[in-house]
């Protein structure tokens, strides 16, 4: 099943990166949504039907941790799975994101394989 | 756990944890999101004076400190052609400015996320500069890698304030 996936991060050169790993983990994506922090983020949640999001925390106007909790409180995302891709790996700082809804967290660095874990693992995606 | 007390920099028997620390998340990082090997180490202080790429930020939190990043231009180049999958002609300045603050902020991120006693950080944005004279401007602890064309060092500066300790 082909998936539509949301990027969010304020980098564009990680965007483009992590546009680039999505391709090489070879998960079957129809379309692709950017948005450069959480604001633009919400806008293009409620513009287009997107099955997961990848989301930075460090973003200006509008960080991950209120991103995140924003879109919790949005009736139609609050199932939607959200995967944070970021350094910070502390656990007082995985357990925060997890508390507001995140279900699934990738440490920079990461590469096409731990990626395609995650998406899968959020998914429900089974391969035999 | 050793206490420091006031404003001080990490404690000198820790120097050699964080340096190796350094090293292997800068390994991983240059390896898994680069396309890079570390070819060998690097004596760190024989690019002071030389043309490099600099980028370098502040970390709150705690502890807080600073974090820099300094490569040869030419290495800045692959690096950037590298992380976006671009011909390394297409590199742009701009284009280096922005990766190798990814690149400052990854390697910065990975290393106080591997120290167990960190307990929060922010990062600040990275800035990137070029200079014909480098001098770093973070005093830490420093380690140079051997890549290929040219180096790449990373320095990272810890400090307690009164009240913190490290384990």
């Amino acid at each position: 099943m082909a998936i539509r996936i949301l990027i969010v991060d304020d980098s564009p050169a990680m965007r483009a990166f992590i546009r680039r790993v999505v391709k090489l983990s070879g998960i079957d994506v129809e379309q692709y949504f950017e948005a450069g922090d959480g604001e633009e983020a919400l806008a293009q949640l409620r513009a287009n039907p997107i099955d997961a999001v990848l989301t930075d925390i460090n973003m200006p106007v509008m960080n991950g941790e209120e991103f995140v909790r924003a879109m919790r409180a949005e009736g139609p995302f609050q199932s939607t799975p959200v995967i944070v891709i970021s350094t910070d790996a502390t656990s007082n700082r995985i357990h925060a994101m997890q508390a507001l809804g995140a279900v699934g967290y990738l440490q920079k660095p990461f590469g096409p394989e731990q990626l395609r874990n995650e998406l899968d693992r959020v998914l429900g995606v089974v391969h035999e | 756990m050793s206490d420091l007390a006031g404003t001080a920099a990490v404690a000198p028997e820790m120097d050699g944890l964080i340096g190796a620390l350094l090293h292997s998340c800068g390994e991983h990082l240059l390896e898994t999101m680069f396309f890079t090997p570390i070819f060998d180490v690097a004596d760190a202080s024989a690019a002071i004076g030389s043309p490099r790429v600099v980028s370098r930020l502040h970390f709150h939190g705690k502890p807080s400190g600073d974090f820099e990043v300094d490569a040869d231009p030419g290495i800045a180049r692959s690096l950037t052609a590298g992380f976006l999958g671009i011909d390394e002609s297409e590199v742009t300045p701009a284009h280096e400015d922005e990766v190798m603050a990814e690149f400052c902020n990854m390697s910065c991120g990975s290393a106080l996320s591997s120290l167990g006693w960190v307990e929060y950080f922010s990062l600040e944005a990275p800035a990137t500069s070029r200079t014909h004279e480098f001098a770093p401007a973070v005093e830490g602890v420093r380690r140079a890698f051997l890549l290929a064309g040219g180096t790449l060092a990373v320095c990272l500066r810890v400090v307690f304030e009164e009240s913190q300790s490290a384990e």
